[in-house]
């Protein structure tokens, strides 16, 4: 296996135990992003890193695009004190819709296999306006558009 | 909160959002509450019907985390 495919898969296994600890019946784009944010030595995780988004600040961006969506149906997470719920180990999540199109979109971002590194994925997750992922980073201030640019700039200058 | 209240979303994509952020938070909560109710003695029939959904539905979604989770689970009514 080439390094990206270690990589794509190292993605998709840390994004798979995102999602599991969500409780979430599939992995989903924002599930991806985090899995980005996770594995560092890579351009991805540099230009993530220098927009102050690790892991951490992202799931709290996450967490506060839940609780908006639920706010504008005057739902308040607030109200409600669930208990953790216990999950099954060896369930594992499949891909869902969004991570598959944010894969997709990062492997059409790339000139080829040959030229695919993690940067591209990264591009593949942002470069939406629709769902989760441009909503949670919007209502935390974080310029996606800005992001994307600099993902790109890493793209010409940087091998990984 | 009265009916008149409760926003309604202009934007689509706040509509749309919401029934997202609605039915994973519909998910929390079902996979809370049969836990509550396994744990404190309810039968898998009791809590299919309580959902509106079959023995065999409820059973397929929760036994295996429910056993993980160390919950002692009542074979017989």
């Amino acid at each position: 296996m080439s390094a990206i495919d270690h990589y794509i898969n190292a993605v998709i296994v840390r994004g798979t135990a995102e999602a599991q600890e969500d409780g979430s019946a599939a992995v989903e784009a924002h599930h991806l992003l985090l899995a980005i944010a996770s594995l560092d030595d890579t351009a991805a995780h540099r230009v993530l890193t220098s927009a102050s988004l690790g892991r951490q600040t992202i799931r709290e961006a996450l967490g506060r695009e839940f609780e908006h969506s639920l706010n504008a149906v005057g739902v308040s997470l607030a109200s409600f004190d669930l208990p953790t719920p216990s999950r099954d180990p060896k369930h594992s999540p499949k891909i869902g819709p969004s991570a598959r199109l944010a894969l997709e979109r990062g492997f059409a971002a790339a000139t080829g296999k040959k030229d695919l590194r993690p940067a591209h994925l990264l591009l593949g997750v942002l470069n939406t306006e629709i769902g989760t992922v441009p909503r949670a980073l919007a209502l935390a201030g974080v310029d996606r558009v800005g992001l994307m640019a600099r993902a790109r700039e890493t793209l010409a200058s940087e091998s990984w | 909160m009265s009916a008149e209240d409760v926003p309604v979303p202009n934007d689509p994509s706040d509509a749309l959002a919401a029934v997202v952020a609605l039915r994973r938070l519909a998910d929390q909560l079902e996979d809370a509450a049969v836990e509550q109710a396994m744990r404190s003695g309810w039968s898998w029939p009791e809590v299919a019907e309580a959902l509106g959904v079959t023995r065999q539905a409820v059973h397929k979604k929760h036994a295996k985390r429910l056993i993980a989770g160390g919950v002692a689970l009542r074979r017989r009514q």
